[in-house]
């Protein structure tokens, strides 16, 4: 990683997602607050990061690295954890049933994957999957099920799920501008996340072990 | 760490604190347009002028009592909404289409009540409008008026508020 990346597109890029990742234009712009889980499902992501190799604090931080390469460093990582807290903010819908559904599930994959040990590619994959899901989710199901016109795509959802009511799962309508920017959003996230600083060792240990305990198996 | 690497590290730190800060603005503030953001930022570098035309015909208007064409000229003057005086003539402008011989007119005086907010934090407390054809010239006293107004109270229905004039 270059000291350009490290000290000013990473955090930079992170920043803006931290601001897109609240912006809600409907009648009126706003700029919503994370809801208080959204930190918890941050700081759960930034565990899922750290165990899968995706960013190594190490290289961002240590006693090596002069104060200002340490505070670029720090920057790195708290600037992460905004745009996580923020992309959190992002796809989980607003109110209802589906903002319990959304806390619920993505706080269960969270935990279930902070407790295997999965690596650099599975993390950046799960991730992307994750939050491109979420997005079709509220921004094309959930949108097209709050739409007060009530299009075609809405028609075809209701003769799906007949007899169910909406009242629970519809969301406030938003104007479609938030969808195109949160897309924009969620993507510079990922590239954001791919151009974190991996740990240079992850899965590489086992592998010379086995290769030790045999040349000494060798030599017996 | 190279010798050259220090100045983009510190530029990098500058840009990040500075970007952190305006962030933090953006969600502390809630700007609805574009003109309320750079009106804001030249604001606190001491940069932002009310349009003094559009200002003195907002005036003209108020004072005919043409309130709604006399909002239009204000919005137009100050349209980052960041000088004090002309939020308190907006918050001035919607008391009196607000106000009613028989009743008032809630949405209006919740506006008004807005911008006479708008304008005491602009002014940071105190203001007051030295003009001598208002009959209100304190802006709190204005947001007393237009709270007063937005609360349903026993006097309300004392049938000599009638006579009550506008201020």
């Amino acid at each position: 990683m270059t000291t350009r990346t490290e000290a000013v597109y990473l955090p930079l890029m992170f920043l803006t997602v931290s601001m897109l990742g609240g912006l809600r234009v409907a009648d009126r712009i706003t700029f919503a607050p994370p809801p208080l889980f959204a930190l918890v499902l941050a700081m759960l992501l930034l565990g899922v990061l750290v165990r899968g190799g995706v960013v190594a604090p190490e290289r961002l931080l240590n006693a090596q690295r002069p104060a200002v390469a340490n505070l670029n460093g720090l920057m790195v990582i708290v600037t992460t954890f905004f745009a996580s807290t923020q992309v959190f903010n992002l796809i989980i819908p607003e109110s209802g049933l589906p903002f319990l559904l959304f806390n619920v599930f993505l706080f269960v994959l969270l935990i279930n994957t902070l407790a295997g040990s999965p690596d650099r590619v599975s993390v950046l994959r799960s991730l992307a999957v994750i939050t491109g899901t979420s997005f079709i989710l509220k921004f094309i199901f959930l949108t097209a099920l709050s739409d007060p016109a009530g299009g075609a795509f809405k028609r075809a959802l209701l003769s799906l799920f007949e007899g169910m009511t909406l009242g629970a799962l519809s969301q406030q309508p938003l104007h479609p501008a938030t969808g195109y920017i949160a897309f924009g959003t969620l993507v510079l996230f990922l590239i954001g996340m791919a151009m974190l600083p991996a740990a240079a060792t992850h899965r590489a240990q086992p592998k010379l072990r086995i290769s030790g305990d045999v040349s000494r198996h060798r030599r017996s | 760490m190279l010798m050259n690497d220090r100045p983009v590290r510190v530029i990098g730190l500058v840009l990040t604190i500075s970007y952190a800060a305006f962030i933090v603005w953006l969600y502390g503030r809630q700007p609805q347009t574009m003109a309320e953001v750079t009106g804001a930022i030249t604001a606190r570098v001491g940069a932002y002028r009310v349009d003094r035309q559009a200002f003195a015909d907002g005036l003209q208007l108020f004072r005919r009592d043409q309130l709604e064409a006399a909002r239009a000229a204000f919005e137009r003057a100050d349209p980052a909404q960041q000088d004090a005086r002309t939020q308190f003539y907006i918050a001035y402008s919607y008391y009196r289409s607000g106000w009613h011989r028989f009743y008032q007119d809630d949405r209006e005086f919740q506006q008004g009540l807005e911008r006479a907010d708008k304008a005491i934090a602009l002014a940071g407390g105190r203001l007051v409008v030295a003009d001598p054809e208002l009959r209100i010239h304190n802006a709190d006293e204005l947001r007393a008026e237009l709270a007063g107004g937005l609360r349903t109270e026993a006097s309300d229905f004392n049938p000599m508020r009638i006579f009550k004039g506008r201020k």
